[in-house]
């Protein structure tokens, strides 16, 4: 489903990415592990084509996303739904518009009725009640914009969905329910997804296959047993210092 | 010294051939459809009607003030029955669109730069990349329309105020007989100075409007980097509404 191979990357003098080579099979989970820095986003934003490779491809459904460009790029970006670090909600729309806005965009004569009942139903998926239509993003705590902006990723029924970070800065126990939603996304809606994480423990519950990146290059990639078994160094320290804290 | 000098330089460059290349985009994407005319309505309504009352009181100001110094220059030639004639033209063709542009610039131009800056910064933009949304066409068409629209009509509102404003001083306090105002303003001002005057402010408004969403859709660096793309735009706007104006006025008449 997702192909990307040999992914070069610089800003400037700095190379963030030095030729990052995965692949992800349709329906399946992938998680890229690394610590802040590691250029985990960077590689997230070249998959959807907000980023363009100095050198290499990136393949989604069969279509070479890098190649894209203007009304191309944004009819390829179909296939997509994005989960923001940060949730990037509208600040502008209130929970309804938010929500409704891709599914609106996508299928343009949809009734009324017809947006409200998949907002509400995408809403239901991740725990929200219909109370929150008339929020607006401003009156929501961490937990509920990013539960929003995952209803939101997945109200238009995306082949593939992308998380940039999505537990970053949650309590455990939200932290646990959006790991269940990526779970539930996968079995529910059989979507490819593409999580990027430092968070060790949400990456070994939600991952059919993970990597670790490394200073712009993958250290270690494989199912989660594989990785826990990598003999890299780096990877070996990643891993010990939270598993020596469990 | 020298090469900080150059690389500034191409920089200035690149950055305005930056703009001119999302000028060339914003107007592809304003063709294709889907068009989006409520997104257009709620624009003009934000520009236009949001800016009415602040361009009527600078226009009435303005016409006061050139009633007040028209009135000064030409009674020492006995020609005080021109003010009218004199005010009105210097408002149509010059002043009106001109300090319209600049009202809209510090008012609406400040504000899209603000607003697309701040999504821009906080990935809202990106966001809506990611669902197939072309940002272009769904935040700076409608802006780039509506201020386009908007402006001639703002400058006429400028106008009539500021006419209003010569019109009250010259005859209640410079003590200009109402019909040599008037008649003189009939004679003097023709259809040509309007359009004049109304192709210059449907030009300022793409400048102004094209300026104001590039540096909300370049900034960078969190709310510091929105504040400096603000900056950026007001003064650059105010910049560009005086050397088109030349430019423009030049073209005419040369």
């Amino acid at each position: 489903m997702i192909r990307v191979h040999d992914l070069w990357k610089s800003f400037g003098e700095k190379e963030v990415l030095r030729g990052v080579t995965l692949e992800i099979p349709e329906g399946t989970t992938f998680v890229v592990l690394g610590a802040s820095g590691s250029g985990k986003t960077v590689l997230l934003k070249h998959v959807i084509g907000l980023f363009k490779p100095d050198r290499g491809t990136v393949q989604v459904d069969g279509t070479e996303i890098s190649s894209l460009t203007g009304r191309a790029l944004t009819e390829a970006r179909q296939v997509f739904g994005m989960v923001f670090q940060g949730a990037a909600l509208f600040d502008s729309m209130t929970v309804f518009e938010n929500v409704a806005f891709p599914l609106k965009e996508k299928e343009r004569r949809i009734s009324g009725a017809d947006l409200r009942a998949r907002v509400v139903e995408s809403l239901r998926v991740v725990d929200l009640g219909e109370d929150v239509l008339g929020s607006w993003p401003s009156q929501l705590s961490g937990g509920m914009r990013k539960r929003v902006a995952l209803a939101r990723a997945l109200v238009a029924n995306p082949k593939v969905v992308l998380y940039d970070e999505p537990t970053t800065g949650l309590d455990p126990i939200t932290t646990d329910s959006v790991d269940s939603m990526i779970n539930q996304a996968k079995e529910r809606r059989r979507v490819t997804s593409m999580v990027i994480s430092h968070d060790i423990a949400s990456a070994f519950r939600v991952a059919d296959r993970l990597a670790v990146l490394y200073d712009g290059r993958i250290a270690a990639q494989g199912t989660p047993e594989e990785v826990r078994r990598s003999d890299d160094p780096y990877v070996k320290r990643f891993l010990s210092l939270w598993f020596e804290k469990q | 010294m020298h090469v900080v000098g150059v690389g500034r330089l191409r920089a200035v460059f690149e950055d305005f051939g930056a703009q001119v290349l999302f000028a060339g985009e914003t107007l592809a994407w304003a063709v294709r459809p889907p068009f989006r005319p409520e997104l257009l309505l709620h624009q003009a309504a934000a520009i236009g009607v949001g800016s009415t009352f602040i361009v009527a009181v600078t226009g009435l100001f303005a016409g006061m003030v050139l009633a007040l110094q028209g009135n000064y220059a030409m009674r020492q030639f006995g020609a005080e029955g021109y003010v009218g004639g004199f005010v009105a033209i210097s408002l149509v063709r010059e002043l009106g669109p001109v300090f319209t542009a600049l009202m809209v610039t510090g008012r609406s131009g400040s504000a899209i730069t603000t607003e697309l800056g701040t999504m821009r910064v906080t990935e809202q933009i990106d966001a809506m990349e990611s669902m197939a949304v072309s940002p272009i066409q769904y935040l700076v068409v409608p802006r780039v329309l509506a201020a386009t629209l908007m402006m001639p009509l703002l400058t006429v509102v400028f106008n009539a105020t500021g006419y209003m404003g010569g019109y009250l001083i010259g005859t209640f306090v410079s003590l200009i007989p109402p019909g040599p105002f008037l008649d003189h303003t009939k004679s003097m001002v023709d259809v040509h100075d309007m359009t004049h005057g109304l192709s210059k402010a449907i030009i300022f408004g793409a400048v102004v409007s094209l300026i104001a969403t590039f540096r909300g859709f370049t900034a960078s660096g969190g709310a510091r980097g929105v504040g400096e793309s603000t900056t950026r735009a007001v003064v650059w706007s105010s910049v560009a509404i005086l050397v088109v104006d030349y430019l423009l006025t030049f073209i005419s008449i040369g």
